[in-house]
Formats: structure tokens, sequence, C-alpha cells
């Protein structure tokens, strides 16, 4: 296998595998600060505007629940108002 | 020299900038971008007169204001001014002056308007911003665009013409057009009404609110940068200080909020989603103005100011993606974070601006609206709006740089942005961290005094839960395959009504008029013809003799009856 053979496939054949790993990466990220706000809830003590919010893990509950209520309702949305692209030509 | 135009500094800011503008097509391309710099600095420098009525015309018995300043003008004229200087350098690549002209006189008409104090004045500049930016959607040049343009002309002009309508009204019952809070039930309660539908069109309400998406995202990716910045922004301004206060809009902005979100998420067009995210972050001022306390107020106009930047960056990021790849469709993007990286970092910044991370412009800002809602304890609204803020993540903080950047590996042969857009992005991330992280210069021109610090422990810890939350939701949805794929598709908006519905009724109800005129002028002509020639007959042959030609007999007879008529009118 020659160099330009070897670049080629560089370029056409451009790692899968770095943008899995950086979604993998970026997982253990997420999950790293998850745990610690996890473990920050129980040594801040916590208020919110209201009452309601001072409940343990009201604000992560809600984020969580609320995006895939978003995401669930758009693909419901998608069945009602979604066209082809050319809906408005013509 | 009091209240004259030979006094520079009564110049109503943004005037200089529109006069600036007929020059831009007479100067060579590089020098255009350092005059219009020049022309937006010294509008800025205008705003060094400071508070106060500065130009006051009296035209037919109406005190025209047409430079009045004040604490709530200050800000978003701050705010106008560093988002024109942007798009100057994120456009300077763009040789051609069509475009510089209409952006540069756009944001002028937009700062002009600012300073209106009175209502005839902010119509003139109400309708300045909308020719003026129609050009930046027409320059895109593609059958889309122009028919996207033409509806988005209509619409703003229709928005002017109600705004003219209930300024007549206004000034007949109260003689008055000064621009102050008005209310709603008094005697020139139709005028008022005319007026907040007028602003409301333009702050895009729920049902009015299709031509923002339906022509942003058609317009150059410089120009939607610009439109992005002064249009909603200047119906804020106009709401804040027409209907602070106005119960009403707590419901609207709620509703604005969210409603929004679920269309972000289905829809294709990357720029696009920005404007449905537009639209939601617009709901946000709205209920602040709606709450209409002293924090609120701030609240709103806080949220106006750093929404322009990292709107703007948003923009710009996506605008850079579409000059480099010729797209800008979530479904044939993906990956270009290799062949973009800095403009992939900026897109981060303002992602994680508008999501409102702790240290980034949007978490000092929309703090100021949540604890308004707190104070006045609107806990149905408050809820609405945290939903919102997860709402917000979800299409400008992942969706967007997740689809353009990340996705699946790219397929297309790019490089990074041209150095002005780069230099514009790190500008504007640049101000989107540092009001972030030091936001007291932003707090201290906001219009009422404020004591506020938005970094309490507890604070910053309740918002990352909520946001890292939503994120793990969005890792999981991807992990287990559940999140809905990117499909090339229009979805469907309340430009609907117009598009579709109202010519789908109208069509038959036009063609029945029209064949029915056919029918009807046809006989009406018919008789008409009929008609001229036995007038024709009648006047070439005399009534009293040889010498008396019937013509002149007539003509005088129809002058009689003329004149007899008058006399009549006249006398009773």
């Amino acid at each position: 296998m020659n160099a330009s053979n070897d670049k080629k496939q560089m370029t056409e054949k451009p790692t899968q595998a770095p943008l899995a790993l950086l979604g993998q990466r970026f997982t253990y990220f997420l999950v790293a600060v998850a745990v610690l706000l996890v473990v920050g809830e129980f040594l801040i003590h916590r208020h919110g505007e209201f009452a309601f919010e001072d409940m343990y893990f009201f604000p992560a509950i809600y984020g969580f629940l609320a995006f895939l209520f978003i995401v669930q309702v758009g693909k419901i949305l998608r069945r009602l108002i979604m066209r082809n692209e050319d809906y408005y030509d013509g | 020299m009091d209240n004259t135009l030979f006094a520079l500094q009564n110049w109503p800011p943004g005037l200089i900038m529109i006069i600036a503008a007929f020059a831009v097509p007479y100067i060579p391309h590089v020098a255009r971008q350092a005059w219009m710099l020049a022309a937006i600095a010294l509008s800025a420098y205008g705003l060094t007169t400071g508070a106060g009525l500065h130009l006051v015309w009296h035209v037919m018995g109406l005190e025209l204001q047409l430079y009045r300043a004040d604490s709530l003008s200050f800000p978003f004229a701050v705010i106008f001014h560093i988002a024109a200087a942007l798009n100057v350098i994120f456009s300077a690549h763009d040789k051609k002056w069509q475009e510089h002209m209409a952006s540069l006189s756009y944001a002028g008409a937009a700062i002009a308007a600012l300073h209106a104090g009175d209502l005839i004045t902010l119509f003139i500049w109400w309708e300045a911003t909308a020719v003026t930016s129609v050009f930046l959607i027409l320059s895109a040049g593609t059958d889309s665009a122009y028919r996207a343009a033409m509806r988005y002309l209509l619409i703003q002009v229709t928005s002017g013409v109600l705004l003219l309508a209930g300024a007549a009204i206004l000034a007949s019952v109260s003689g008055s057009v000064v621009f102050t809070k008005m209310e709603f039930g008094g005697a020139d309660n139709l005028g008022v009404w005319l007026i907040f539908i007028a602003f409301g069109i333009k702050a895009a309400f729920p049902f009015l609110n299709g031509w923002l998406q339906d022509a942003y995202p058609e317009a150059t990716p410089t120009g939607t940068v610009a439109l992005s910045a002064f249009t909603t922004k200047l119906a804020i301004y106009a709401l804040a200080r027409g209907f602070p206060g106005t119960d009403m809009l707590i419901w609207i902005g709620a509703a604005m909020t969210a409603l929004p979100v679920f269309f972000a998420v289905i829809e294709n067009d990357l720029r696009r989603v920005l404007a449905f995210s537009l639209n939601n972050q617009l709901g946000f001022m709205v209920v602040a103005v709606g709450i209409g306390s002293e924090l609120a107020i701030n609240g709103a106009v806080a949220h106006a100011f750093v929404h322009i930047i990292y709107k703007a960056l948003l923009f710009m990021s996506m605008g850079a993606v579409l000059h480099q790849v010729g797209t800008i469709k979530a479904s044939a993007l993906g990956g270009l974070y290799r062949q973009m990286p800095f403009t992939m970092v900026c897109c981060i910044i303002g992602a994680m601006s508008i999501s409102a991370f702790p240290l980034f412009s949007g978490f000092v800002a929309k703090s100021l609206t949540m604890s308004a809602l707190g104070d006045a304890g609107i806990v149905w609204a408050y809820m609405v709006l945290l939903f919102a803020s997860a709402g917000v993540l979800e299409h400008s903080g992942i969706k967007i740089p997740y689809f353009a950047f990340f996705a699946h590996e790219s397929s297309h042969k790019t490089t990074e942005a041209p150095i002005n857009m780069r230099v514009a992005m790190g500008i504007a991330a640049a101000l989107c961290i540092g009001i972030g992280v030091y936001p007291d210069p932003l707090y201290g021109i906001l219009p009422n005094p404020i004591a506020y610090h938005p970094y309490d422990a507890s604070h910053v810890a309740g918002q990352m839960q909520l946001l890292i939350f939503a994120m793990l939701a969005f890792v999981v949805l991807v992990r287990l395959k559940l999140y809905p794929p990117e499909i090339p598709s229009v979805v469907l908006n309340s430009d609907w009504f117009y598009r579709r519905l109202a010519p789908a009724i109208l069509r038959p109800v036009l063609n029945g008029v029209f064949a029915f005129w056919g029918v009807f002028s046809g006989g009406v002509l018919a008789l008409w013809s009929n008609g001229l020639d036995r007038l024709e007959q009648i006047m070439h042959s005399p009534i009293t003799g040889p010498v008396v030609p019937g013509r002149a007999v007539m003509i005088q007879a129809l002058l009689l009856a003329v004149i007899l008529g008058i006399g009549y009118v006249l006398a009773s």
C-alpha cells in the first residue's frame, strides 16, 4: 500500500471512531457532572422562588421529564404538521 | 440652538446611519466597511447627549418628538449599535453594496424608532424598518426568498398601518400622540387595541408569528443575522414602553415560550429552528413586560440585550455553515467539528448562553425574569417558563450544535469560515462570556435601579440540575435511538393560514366573483355601447333648428343640471 493510497483511505474513510469516542467522553463527562450535582444536593441548602422547588431534586426531575415530553410531543406533531419539502411550491 | 437640526447632538441617533447608507453604493468595497463602522460610531456618539427631549417639531397641531431619550431607550440603543457593528464585520467579505446599504439603513431606522417620542414618528421608522429589511431577504435571490419577502413586507406594512390607525384614533380622542403607557378600556379603546396588535405582529405573538419563521430563514447568510437583531426587539421595547404590567401579556408570553419549542424539535432547517427559538425567547421578554414590576422590566431589557448577542452569534455560526457548505438542512449536515472547529466553539458558546448556563449571559438575564415571577407569585407561568427553559436547551442548546457539527461524519469537503466571520463570532462569543461572568455593567444601564446577585450557590445548583438532567435525557434518547431523526420536510406554522387556507377558501370565491363580473360587465358593456350610439344620434340631430347643434344644447343642459344639483346641496 503506497502513500497516496494511504492518504486516500484517511480522507475517504475518516474516523468513525473519533466521533463515537467524542460522544462517549461527553456522556462520561455529563454523568460525572450529574453525580456531582446529586452529591451537591445534600450539601447545599437549595431554595427556589416557590416552596415546591425546595423538594429534593425538583429541577433535575423537572428538566429530565420536560425534555422527554418535548421530544414525545414533537414526534406526535410530526404526524400532524410535517409535510414534504415541496409542499408550498406550485 | 436648542431643538434644531443644526446642532448635531440633536439629531436622532440612527438617522446619521440612514444618511450614510446612501453613500454606500459609491464607496469601494473595503473602505465601505470602515465608512459604515464610522457611521455607527458617530450615531452611538449621539447617545452621549443623554436623557431628555432633544428635537421636537410641530406639524399640523401635533407635537412630533423626533428625539426623545430615557433610561428605557438607552440600553436598547446601546445593543442595537453593537449589533449593527457586529453585522458590518460579519458581512465584510460581501463585495456587493446592496445588502450593506439595506442593513445599515435598517439598523439606523430601528435605532431612530427607539428615540421616537410620539406614535407618528414611531410609525415612520416602524415602516422604514420594514422596507429596508425586506432587501435582506430579497438579496438571497431565490424564487422562494422573493415570495417570502413579499409576504414579509405585506405583514410588516400591515403592522405599520394598524399603528397609524391606532395613533389617529388616539389623536382624535385625546389630541396627543405622545408615545407613553396606554390603558385598555378608555374612550380610545379601539386605538389602543390596534396599536397593541401592531406591536404584537412585530413581537410575533402566537398566530401572528408566521412571518418570522417564514421569512428570516430565507434571507442571505448575513442578512438573517441583521434581521434577528432589530425588528422583534424594537417590538419588545414598544411593548415595554406602551403596555408594561398588562396582565394579558403574561398569558401571551407564556404561550410564546412554550409553543415554538415543539415546532423547533421537528424542524429540519437549522436557521428556521433558530427562528422558532427566537420566538420562544421573545416569550420570556413579553412575560416580563406583562409582570411590569421594576425587576421584571429590568429582566425584559436585560434579556433583550443579551439575547441580541447570543442569537446573532447562533445565526452567525449557522450563516457561516451555510456560507461554507451551501446548505443548512440538518438532514444534510453533521460532523463539521473537524472542518470548522472555531465556528463550532462559538456556536456552543452561543448555545450555552441561550440555554442560560451559569457564567454565560443568558443566565444573568433570565434570572431577573424568573425572580420577578417569583415575587409576583404566578406559579403557573413560572412552571411554563421553567419548562420552556428545558425547551431552549433542547432546540438551541443541543439540536443546533449537535446536528451541524456532530451527529454523524461529514460528507462535505469544506474549510473554516472567512476571517471576518470568525472575528465577528469571536467578539460576540467574548461578550456572551464577559456579560455572564461580570454582569454589573449590564445591570448598570438597566432602566430601574437594581441590586441583584445571580450567583448564589442555591440558584446555580438549581439551574445546573435542570440543564444537566435535561441533557442526560437527550443522551439517553440518542443512545436508545429514540431521538427523532432529521427528515427533509417543512413544518406547518401559522403562515399556513394565509399561504394555504385563505387561498383555498378565497380562490373559489374570487373565481365566482370574476365569472359573475365577466357576465355582468359583458351585459353592461353591451348596454353602454348601445346607449352611446343613441347619444351620438341625439348629439348630431338638431333639436331647434339648423343653427344650434344638438351637442351644445346637451352640454348646456348638463351644466345646468350640475349647477342646480350643487345649489341644492349647498342650500340644504
